[in-house]
């Protein structure tokens, strides 16, 4: 595998691709079949991947099938309460142990060969052993299983022994998710159904432009605030006030603060379910927050990799890379404990109507993606230079409630921090320390 | 998944009279052509105002599990829709900047194995077919879905006879095998 080395004789190395002080990125990132093969390598397998949220798996049994980049795994409620995730394959001819989308289970059984695993993934029946497996020790041949985290709910898996606790990978971003995962008092679960589909494009303009990427709205998005009709005057959302922050390992957020979360809401629903108050929600997360907190809308927010979410709506996603060029969106939404019947629908309504593949919003998204992927199949656009250089310099620390942000949501300072944590890891050559045995039966 | 048993539909197509069928499936012709067409304000036109237009998630799921293949109606969907709401996506197409739709798609609806049963309420019925949707924009993408529509129809003095007053889509894939869906089934 090519490490600083060029990839091929006419293209440049990986401390070529992007230029974190000047603003600059090579297309390649985004085409490049080679660097999609180490990414799985240097990328996915040492991060965090965000996999399920508890409420996926409310009792024990449950399990919900979900990806890590390209790996399939389940994830799963064990009797005690705690949570697995199991690499979706067999340990005897590699077959997907799991063919269905969740449900509850009192174990898996291999559809090939009737391997029977546990819950917990331990090898428990081998059809015919006494006969034609004698010497076989089962202990041996349970199912891999990745290292677990729980972040407030959501389910965080890694193969990486080394990686550090889930709270520190999230480091100075951790204030920042919990801006949007602290909203309740009660705190959030997730609305039922998940919504999948595929997008022929390179997984890191989905996840950059959710860490970064506030400008694109005002252009991209503008058809569904053209069409919304709101109680009021239409606001200007060029001269909205907002911030914007890099963290140092990748992640990246923006936000602006307005009062407008709830009514923007019913806007974009296109009906005021009755009984609604679209000012109760915000006057709750100010008494918990505090006002400047409480009025950070339509948050974006990528936890690096791959996991992405915004707040005003309340989705989260992650997009699981498909090769090079293509990704499966996995998107589902959340909703306040606390809220009442009206609210609950008025949230449901608001998100599935913008953002889902049917979405007003989100429609449009998977245009432009496609679009630029298209674009890269010229060897010139390959070899142009990109632009990522907007709001460099900006002062930091401007605002004493967003510690580390630059005082403007439109800028891509986040975006530049996700390609220098990128690069950092894709130059990083020594081998991940895969989980030992041990480790898996320490897990146990 | 059908609605009710297909023998029952069957006893009830028998009874039904013909100009009925016949009216019914001009409608539903009527309806794809208007909507391949990009007539939305026509298409609109046709729906009552009390319609409910809903697309749920389809999973995959054991066959002990089938009732669950489907998103419920306290869930998320890729489509749950009044009047207004749809009002509102159509104002969007309109904007000149909806770009998922700005050059346009080329769709084909076809819709067929139509089978019809007189509902309770006098002057309605539950029409239920099998649709085929081809769409292609830009250079070379293209897409096709096919499943279900089961549609409530209510007899109207009015020159296209009916109106939409129920739709359930049920499509037939998991995983959206598509970038998005910016029309309507």
């Amino acid at each position: 595998m090519p490490t600083c080395a060029p990839l091929h004789p006419a293209v440049p190395g990986i401390a070529d691709l992007f230029d974190d002080a000047n603003g600059t990125i090579s297309p390649l990132i985004y085409s490049d079949p080679a660097l999609y093969e180490l990414e799985l390598e240097r990328v996915f397998a040492r991060s965090w991947l965000m996999v399920a949220h508890e409420g996926h798996l409310p009792e024990p049994g449950n399990f919900f099938v979900s990806y890590m980049a390209e790996d399939p795994v389940i994830v799963v409620r064990q009797k005690d309460g705690s949570v697995k995730v199991l690499l979706n394959q067999c340990r005897h001819r590699g077959m997907k142990l799991c063919r269905t989308d969740a449900g509850k289970a009192a174990g898996f059984i291999c559809s090939y060969h009737g391997w029977a695993y546990d819950l917990a993934g331990k090898l428990i029946n081998v059809p015919l052993q006494k006969r034609s497996f004698q010497a076989l020790d089962k202990s041996q041949w349970n199912v891999r299983q990745a290292r677990v985290e729980i972040y407030k709910g959501f389910i965080f898996a890694t193969w990486n022994a080394d990686a550090r606790p889930i709270a520190e990978y999230l480091g100075d971003a951790a204030y920042y998710l919990d801006c949007l995962l602290e909203r309740s008092p009660a705190g959030y679960e997730p609305l039922g159904g998940v919504y999948k589909w595929r997008i022929p494009c390179n997984w890191k303009f989905a996840a950059e432009q959710f860490a970064s990427d506030m400008y694109h709205g005002i252009f991209s998005h503008s058809s569904p605030q053209m069409a919304m009709k709101m109680d009021g005057p239409m606001p200007n959302v060029a001269e909205f006030e907002g911030g914007q922050f890099r963290s140092a390992n990748g992640h990246g957020t923006g936000f602006y603060l307005t009062d407008l979360q709830w009514p923007v809401r019913v806007g974009q629903s296109g009906e005021h379910v009755p009984g609604f108050d679209p000012a109760a929600p915000l006057a709750r997360v100010t008494e918990r927050l505090g006002s400047d907190r409480a009025r950070m809308t339509a948050q974006h927010m990528t936890v690096f990799p791959t996991f992405s979410m915004l707040s005003t709506f309340d989705t989260f996603r992650v997009w699981h890379p498909r090769g090079p060029d293509e990704i499966e969106v996995w998107a589902f939404a959340m909703v306040d404990k606390a809220a009442g019947e009206a609210e609950r629908e008025q949230a449901r309504l608001s998100v599935l109507r913008t953002f889902a593949p049917s979405g007003t919003w989100e429609q449009d998204d998977g245009e432009n993606w496609v679009e630029i992927q298209r674009v890269l199949r010229g060897s010139e656009a390959r070899k142009t230079i990109l632009n990522a250089q907007m709001g460099m310099g900006e002062a930091k620390d401007v605002n004493p409630n967003f510690p580390g942000a630059i005082w403007n949501p439109y800028a891509e300072e986040s975006a530049r921090g996700f390609y220098a944590h990128w690069q950092k890891l894709m130059l990083d050559d020594r081998p991940v320390t895969p989980l030992t045995s041990a480790e898996a039966r320490h897990a146990d | 998944m059908q609605t009710r048993p297909p023998l029952e539909l069957f006893h009830a197509a028998r009874g039904l009279d013909r100009i009925v069928q016949q009216a019914i499936e001009q409608f539903l012709f009527y309806e794809a052509a208007l909507l391949d067409a990009h007539s939305l304000h026509e298409w609109f036109a046709l729906l009552a105002d009390d319609i409910r237009y809903v697309m749920p998630i389809r999973t995959t799921r054991s066959v002990r599990d089938d009732a669950q293949q489907y998103s419920g109606p306290r869930d998320l969907a890729y489509f749950d829709e009044s009047k207004d709401s749809i009002g509102l996506r159509i104002r969007r197409l309109y904007t000149g900047s909806a770009w998922s739709e700005e050059p346009r798609s080329r769709t084909r609806h076809f819709v067929s194995n139509i089978r019809i049963a007189p509902l309770e309420i006098s002057g309605e019925y539950e029409a239920t077919s099998a649709f085929l949707l081809y769409r292609n924009r830009a250079e070379s993408q293209t897409d096709l879905f096919a499943g279900e529509r089961i549609d409530t129809l209510r007899c109207i003095d009015s020159p296209a006879g009916f109106e939409l007053v129920q739709r359930r889509v049920l499509i037939d894939q998991s995983t959206l095998l598509a970038n998005n869906i910016s029309f309507f089934f």
